[in-house]
């Protein structure tokens, strides 16, 4: 019963990224949101089962795939289309966009656009953190691609050194842009990790809400017991991997992964919840577009403000 | 002749410019309970050529430490710390090591504020040590004063000096509101230096280090000493006054200085410890020559390093950088003409002159 309302509660979250980024992709020919989108859709389970297994007072370090992270975590749905309206009522007056979603009012930190870039940012938080003696933990967010850069092995070998409260979760949907992993990996992420003395998990159920809560709680309260943990979750992009549109046309993938994906996708399959839910989302979104469109966008005096 | 000199002169004391760097990073530490220091080495029996030594000691492993070589992480780390309130401190031994975290720097560090609205701060200082003599070579060698000042957002200084140091630091220490990248040179360690109690109001900007009337020397980091001394031979020998400015602030400098002086005097010289193809004396000519083409009299000099990489070479170095010799013509050149026909001094090598050097300067 508990995890039926737990259930419900994630569902509605995970609905919400999904319906804002199609209202995205309605809006996107319009060319109202000009700035590239990385949608997120096919991977939201991931961005809401982990948030409701961290505390709210835990930061997140994202990247430029991050509307999913924003929504979980609490941002402003003003704020984030008002922001990729390039409107001064957005969440940075405009100066982000969707590749820099950032709410640090409710833990997220920061998001890039140059990958792996913000996985050390986690390990420095932690890292105050545990200076500080704060029960808070850091996570570092980033895709299986991110892993093969340099900055993702210095920051696995200073996070298990210090032993640094950090919970690196790789977002793992196998392609980077339309390189598939087995063309850039010549190691498995969790024997790797493992390598560092770093405690790690696979979840391969990365449609399921639920299983993604409970791996996150357990990590997370490893993370906070003092170790960094490595969280790695299965998971599937169903767009091209920037616009709002899909690449099967163009051959370097079949749609028979996604199809199966889709299959088991409760926001897909459960589609009585989701009919149930949706009035009262779509009135939230369409006053959240009505906001962005009312928003003015910023002028000269805005764009030198901020610069050092 | 002293760069403390034109202050006033009380409560003067003599103090190495690594004597000041230690003194600054204990008070950092001492001061502010959120400020750490890590690096290659901070913690060794070397202390980042004094800088550090005995802080691990004194502060404890959590606020001063030794990083594993990776240089992209620790900054990466750096500006983690930062955006939770904490204030880093990070070292490169050598200016060229900050290459690897270039990333860090100018992609993250110096985005930040802006790029998020403000909403996002990451202040710091990171600690970059110039090489130079006794074969440091093409790889450590290197001044990258213009490459992080041509991006907005990060804030660059090249103190001088022992006073430059007090004056700065400071300063920038957990009051700067953003990231700080400090260009140390390592000939200028060992110097001593006079220094006065610091009173700066406004620590990151340029000053005038020797006054003078008949031509504009405009310096950065050690070339302020080599100017200084330059400048002391001419007035001897010659009954030329130059006028010395240490840019010192290099992303913020304070150019109406520059032209004021320029101005008067009409005569241009910059003196760099890099390369003068768009560097700081490119940026020199170009915020003279928007101001007023007109305020020089003639064509100005430019010293820098020779348009290659460093040869490790002693005969090659010491052609390479810009002598005692090469300044002193060129200001005798700016003033008398090409054909002074004034002695100009014996040294050619300026490393040979700072071994012998004994300050306070």
């Amino acid at each position: 019963m508990k995890d039926e309302a737990i259930y419900r509660r994630l569902f509605r979250t995970a609905l919400l990224i999904r319906l804002v980024e199609e209202r995205i992709i309605d809006l996107y020919p319009s060319d109202k949101i000009q700035s590239p989108v990385h949608l997120s859709i096919g991977q939201e389970a991931v961005a809401v089962g982990v948030c409701d297994g961290l505390k709210p007072d835990d930061l997140v370090f994202a990247t430029y795939r991050s509307h999913g992270f924003y929504i979980a975590k609490g941002g402003s749905l003003d704020a984030m289309f008002a922001e990729l309206y390039g409107r001064k009522g957005g969440v940075s007056g405009g100066k982000a966009g969707s590749m820099h979603l950032a709410a640090p009012e409710v833990g997220l930190m920061g998001s890039s656009a140059v990958v792996a870039s913000t996985i050390p940012h986690a390990v420095g938080a932690g890292l105050s953190f545990k200076r500080r003696g704060a029960s808070q933990i850091a996570v570092a967010v980033f895709g299986d691609g991110a892993t093969e850069e340099g900055v993702y092995h210095e920051s696995l070998n200073f996070a298990a050194l210090m032993k640094v409260p950090v919970l690196f979760l790789c977002e793992d949907n196998g392609l980077a842009v339309h390189s598939h992993r087995p063309a850039r990996q010549s190691y498995r992420l969790t024997g790797h990790a493992a390598s560092f003395g770093i405690a790690t998990r696979r979840v391969e159920e990365g449609w399921d809400v639920l299983a993604i809560r409970r791996a996150t709680l357990d990590a997370a309260a490893r993370v906070r017991a003092g170790e960094p943990f490595v969280l790695e979750i299965a998971t599937s992009r169903y767009k091209e991997h920037v616009g709002v549109g899909e690449d099967f046309h163009f051959n370097y993938r079949t749609s028979d992964g996604v199809d199966a994906w889709k299959r088991r996708d409760p926001l897909i399959v459960d589609t009585k919840l989701a009919a149930a839910l949706r009035p009262e989302i779509d009135r939230e979104i369409e006053a959240a577009v009505a906001f962005a469109e009312a928003s003015p966008a910023p002028g000269r005096a805005e764009l030198l403000t901020d610069v050092i | 002749m002293s760069i403390a000199a034109v202050k006033p002169v009380q409560d003067t004391r003599v103090l190495s410019y690594a004597g000041a760097l230690l003194e600054t990073m204990d008070a950092a530490l001492a001061d502010h309970a959120n400020v750490f220091i890590m690096g290659q080495g901070v913690d060794d029996f070397k202390g980042i050529f004094g800088s550090t030594t005995g802080l691990a000691e004194k502060y404890g492993a959590a606020r001063v430490f030794d990083v594993p070589l990776m240089e992209e992480g620790m900054t990466g780390v750096a500006i983690g710390a930062a955006l939770v309130g904490d204030y880093p401190i990070t070292t490169h031994i050598r200016a060229d090591f900050s290459f690897l975290a270039m990333n860090q720097i100018i992609n993250l560090a110096a985005k930040y504020r802006y790029m998020f609205g403000g909403l996002m701060r990451c202040p710091m200082l990171i600690r970059i040590v110039v090489g130079r003599s006794w074969g440091q070579g093409a790889q450590h060698s290197q001044s990258p004063q213009a490459t992080f000042a041509h991006y907005p957002g990060l804030t660059v200084v090249m103190p001088s000096s022992s006073q430059a140091i007090l004056d700065m630091y400071p300063a920038i220490i957990n009051r700067h509101p953003g990231p700080v990248i400090s260009i140390e040179h390592r000939l200028l360690y060992n110097l001593d230096f006079t220094v006065a109690p610091t009173d700066k109001r406004v620590p990151l900007t340029s000053y005038i280090a020797r006054k003078g009337s008949d031509v504009t020397v405009v310096a950065t980091s050690v070339m302020v000493l080599e100017a200084l001394r330059a400048a002391q031979y001419v007035e001897g020998k010659a009954g030329i006054s130059a006028e010395v400015i240490d840019l010192n602030s290099i992303s913020h400098p304070d150019w109406d200085l520059v032209a004021a002086s320029v101005r008067k005097t009409g005569r241009l010289i910059v003196a760099d410890t890099s390369w003068l193809e768009y560097g700081v004396a490119a940026e020199v000519c170009r915020q003279l020559v928007m101001r007023d083409p007109g305020l020089l009299r003639q064509p100005p000099t430019m010293l820098g390093m020779a348009p290659a990489p460093c040869p490790t070479a002693k005969s090659l170095e010491d052609i390479y950088y810009p002598s005692q010799h090469e300044t002193v013509d060129a200001i005798l050149a700016q003033v008398k003409g090409d054909k002074h026909g004034i002695a100009l001094p014996v040294e050619r090598s300026m490393t040979e002159g700072y071994k012998r050097f004994r300050g306070p300067f």
